[in-house]
């Protein structure tokens, strides 16, 4: 599923430029060591976490976007690091559980 | 991106842990180390003539690498972490050189070693720099995208491995202080 159209059936913000990839997965976690460690590549990352850490581990790991939960937001610098390396952010104002059962129904397994 | 090193070289070994940072009472002196322990010691301790005292930890982890086709796992328990060049000061080489080869495709980072117990530098050997590419670029999907990992040729570990500024640092392996 491309990020363009899980965005809009789950109503997510974007908070950077879109640079609409194709979606394989779905890493939940908090921990940058744990994305590093587990999470594949064209997976979406959900998490709580707006840390600069957090797109230098997504990028070595080529994670296709971040979807950032409980109405956090990025700064500005963390902002323009994701889209120079070209991974969307989304905010939604929902828990991480909330958007993982949405992530399913949506049909992403 | 899929390549002959994504089936040949897998993360193995991984230990979940944490950075712990101390300093000498005595001398000033800094240093840090990995701990796989449960719960991390915070106890002062005499070390010859050194007094060290905890100061500090990150959540972070440690991994080997295996090649698949021979069979050889290389462990990995020096490094500290990697630092992507955007999260090193703009003014600093590894930035520049990092923000050019970032306009080629490249995603640059400095692999960081612990110091040795005398202070003295450590630097990943080449073979080691060589597989951690190989791993890392053998996982990637996107069609042009490449990650290099350098050796720290920029003196980082002195300033990352010194305590309480190496969270803001930005090495990818730690965890940021606060949620």
């Amino acid at each position: 599923m491309k990020l363009s159209v899980l965005a809009e059936k789950l109503a997510l913000k974007p908070v950077t430029e879109m640079c609409d990839k194709e979606i394989t997965g779905v890493y939940i976690s908090d921990m940058v060591s744990d994305v590093i460690a587990n999470a594949k590549p064209g997976d979406l990352l959900v998490t709580v976490q707006i840390h600069n850490n957090v797109i230098a581990a997504a990028n070595l790991v080529d994670i296709a976007g971040i979807v950032v939960t409980q109405g956090k937001l990025p700064t500005e610098d963390v902002r323009k690091m994701a889209e120079k390396a070209q991974i969307p952010i989304f905010s939604t104002d929902l828990s991480r559980w909330q958007v993982t059962t949405m992530l399913y129904e949506a049909g992403v397994r | 991106m899929a390549s002959e090193a994504q089936s040949r070289y897998k993360m193995v070994n991984v230990r979940t842990g944490h950075v712990i940072m101390e300093h000498d009472v005595l001398s000033h002196a800094a240093r840090s180390y990995f701990c796989d322990e449960p719960i991390p010691p915070r106890e002062d301790y005499r070390e010859g003539p050194h007094r060290w005292r905890y100061a500090g930890m990150a959540q972070s982890f440690q991994f080997d690498i295996l090649d698949e086709r021979t069979g050889e796992t290389v462990q990995l328990r020096e490094m500290l972490g990697l630092v992507y060049y955007a999260n090193a000061k703009r003014d600093s080489t590894l930035h520049r050189l990092g923000t050019i080869a970032h306009d080629n495709g490249i995603s640059v980072y400095a692999a960081v070693a612990y110091e040795n117990p005398d202070g003295s530098v450590r630097v990943l050997d080449g073979e080691k720099v060589r597989l951690l590419n190989a791993l890392f670029n053998g996982r990637l999907h996107t069609p042009g995208k490449k990650v290099l990992i350098l050796p720290d040729l920029f003196d980082l570990y002195r300033t990352v491995s010194y305590g309480d500024i190496m969270i803001d640092f930005g090495l990818a392996s730690l965890e940021p202080e606060e949620v």
